[in-house]
């Protein structure tokens, strides 16, 4: 019955537990029939709201203006393509600076993040040192908002004059900032799912014979890494926004350039495109999260009779 | 005799203090007899009666504006601003400043100002969003750099290319980055003026092109240090006005008092006095 869960989640069928199991033919039909109410009251109950918010939209009286400002046709297509000449740059390029910046932060947020869960795991005295060294990152970097180390690190180190370290091209300490910005976060949610590894698993790897990192790097961290890639690809969603702060650096990326459109045009339409750009990267993304969940949790309750 | 050389010495001070009064008060009262027609404050369309509320962003920068403090009426734009109050007839206590953002001072929909003076330039794409007056400063874009830069004496069209350069987000300066330095490298674009000064510092930029008043101002101030202003670029026929709400009647009679200071050049004046030491710069080719 649940082999396809999700498709009719607000059928009074799954509520109730099932048909009436007094003759099968029966049974089933009636669960057709019940599942074909249900899908067209649902139907119609969406086509209801999207109406009355469609109506609300396009009867208030500003509404001609509020769609021209911002779901302006000619804008959209010189938002996106660009105008350089007009001084607008395109939000598909800017956009390309955008993905640039998060798949190359994410791989590096998943590595240090793993490095500082790992240190914060360490036990014994000798590596106390270590320890409050993560424990003061993870602190910081959370405490500070994200914009703030953007200014620090991109107006603050060319000006320290390091040799070396000053000369870099500006998207260098962008991509500094977000990264060690991101990986306190994230190493708080592999802490999370090394917790969750249930300690009799460290026990038998350990009566196996295995040393405490062994245990580590073979039993606990792939269950734990395995438990936490919701709420990880909850903040890699998340940096994908983000990555909009690299731009009072004077990187135009996608919501500077839409905010050029904008304050050339007078007209809002850019942040629009700029909107569904990021939407189009999201949307899949959190799909494909869902889908992950469903499998994991399928193989993790495989055999159990529900 | 020296009690007749004294004599002689006040009376022709009294006199010049006299003649002096008289010709002030011919020239306010033929100030005060060229009010408009039609545009007195009780026959305008304001948002609250009997006030003329104008907007501007915050901070508000110098030489438009002094010490950000709109209400003392100094600075280029502060004095147009009170220029403009006065022609239409209102007294200086009726003209109260508020705050609005450049970025939603052209969102659709009513304004809580009567106009906008923001160093805003004309164009004809916002000028379908909102309504502009007519232009009360026709400005130039300048360059500038921090001293010791190559750009200092290395600025010929096509040396002008190679460099990378920072604008203002808001400003035309980036379309005229792109139109007519036409740079190799994509130009940095920065929130605010602020930002720009520290890439420039920071040496992460060689050229900041802004407004000539706003470039020299940063130079002559030390808000750049070290700062030189290369030149400016010659003049694009870009003018800044006043912003209203699309359609707002009030935009007609404010235009004449515009075209009034310009024709008894009070607004020449101004310019001199608050911009005068600012464009006295050379002029470079893009």
């Amino acid at each position: 019955m649940t082999s396809d869960p999700g498709r009719f989640d607000d059928s009074p069928l799954l509520v109730a537990g099932g048909p009436p199991s007094n003759s099968l033919g029966g049974g089933r039909r009636h669960s057709k029939l019940q599942g074909r109410r249900a899908v067209a009251v649902s139907v119609a109950s969406s086509v209801v709201l999207l109406g009355v918010l469609a109506a609300l939209f396009f009867f208030a009286p500003g509404s001609a203006q509020v769609r021209q400002t911002f779901f302006n046709i000619p804008d959209a297509r010189t938002a996106f393509l660009g105008d350089p000449r007009g001084g607008i740059f395109s939000e598909l390029d800017a956009l390309l600076i955008n993905i640039e910046l998060f798949l190359t932060a994410e791989v590096l947020i998943l590595i240090l993040a793993m490095v500082i869960a790992l240190i914060r795991q360490l036990t014994g005295p000798v590596t106390f040192p270590l320890r409050m060294i993560a424990i003061a990152y993870t602190d910081f970097f959370r405490g500070v908002p994200l914009l703030l180390v953007v200014y620090a690190i991109g107006f603050g180190v060319p000006a320290l004059n390091l040799a070396g370290v000053s000369t870099q091209p500006v998207w260098v300490y962008g991509l500094a900032a977000l990264v060690l910005s991101y990986s306190a976060y994230v190493s708080e949610v592999y802490r999370a799912g090394i917790d969750s590894v249930h300690p009799s698993q460290v026990a038998a790897a350990r009566s196996l014979g295995l040393s405490h990192g062994q245990a580590m790097r073979s039993v606990v961290i792939p269950q734990a890494v395995r438990r936490v890639i919701p709420p990880l690809l909850n903040d890699f969603i998340s940096l994908q926004k983000d990555t909009a702060l690299v731009a009072v650096l004077g990187i135009i990326e996608v919501n500077r350039a839409a905010g050029i459109v904008s304050s050339t045009d007078f007209n809002y339409t850019g942040y629009t495109v700029g909107a569904f750009l990021f939407l189009l990267l999201t949307v899949p993304m959190a799909r494909f999260t869902d889908w992950l969940i469903a499998r994991d949790r399928r193989r993790r309750q495989a055999g159990v009779a529900h | 005799m020296k009690r007749e050389l004294l004599a002689s010495s006040v009376a022709a001070v009294l006199v010049a203090a006299a003649a002096a009064t008289a010709s002030v008060s011919i020239q306010s009262t033929t100030v005060l007899a060229k009010a408009i027609s039609g545009c007195a404050p009780s026959q305008l369309h304001l948002y609250r009666a009997g006030q003329l509320i104008v907007a501007t962003d915050a901070p508000a920068y110098t030489p438009w504006f002094e010490k950000n403090q709109p209400r003392n009426g100094k600075g280029y734009e502060g004095a147009v601003a009170y220029a403009v109050a006065k022609a239409l007839g209102f007294k200086q206590s009726q003209v109260h400043w508020t705050i609005e953002s450049f970025d939603s001072s052209y969102a659709p929909g009513p304004k809580t100002f009567d106009f906008d003076i923001n160093e805003i330039t004309i164009t004809a794409a916002r000028a379908k969003a909102v309504t502009f007056s007519e232009g009360y400063y026709n400005d130039r874009q300048a360059l500038i750099t921090y001293k010791g830069s190559p750009l200092v004496t290395a600025h010929s069209p096509s040396q002008l290319k190679t460099y990378k350069y920072g604008d203002q987000v808001g400003t035309t300066s980036l379309a005229y980055i792109e139109q007519q330095i036409q740079p190799t490298q994509t130009p940095a674009v920065y929130n605010n003026p602020n930002d720009a000064v520290s890439a420039l510092s920071d040496r992460t930029i060689q050229g900041f092109v802004t407004d000539a008043p706003t470039a020299q101002y940063m130079a002559s101030s030390g808000e750049v240090k070290h700062g030189v202003v290369v030149g400016q670029f010659p003049s694009n026929d870009q003018a800044y006005g006043l912003l209203f709400h699309k359609g707002n009647p009030l935009v007609s009679c404010v235009n004449r008092a515009i075209t009034q200071l310009k024709n008894n050049g009070t607004l020449t004046r101004l310019q001199k006095k608050w911009l005068g030491i600012y464009t006295s710069i050379p002029t470079i080719q893009p």
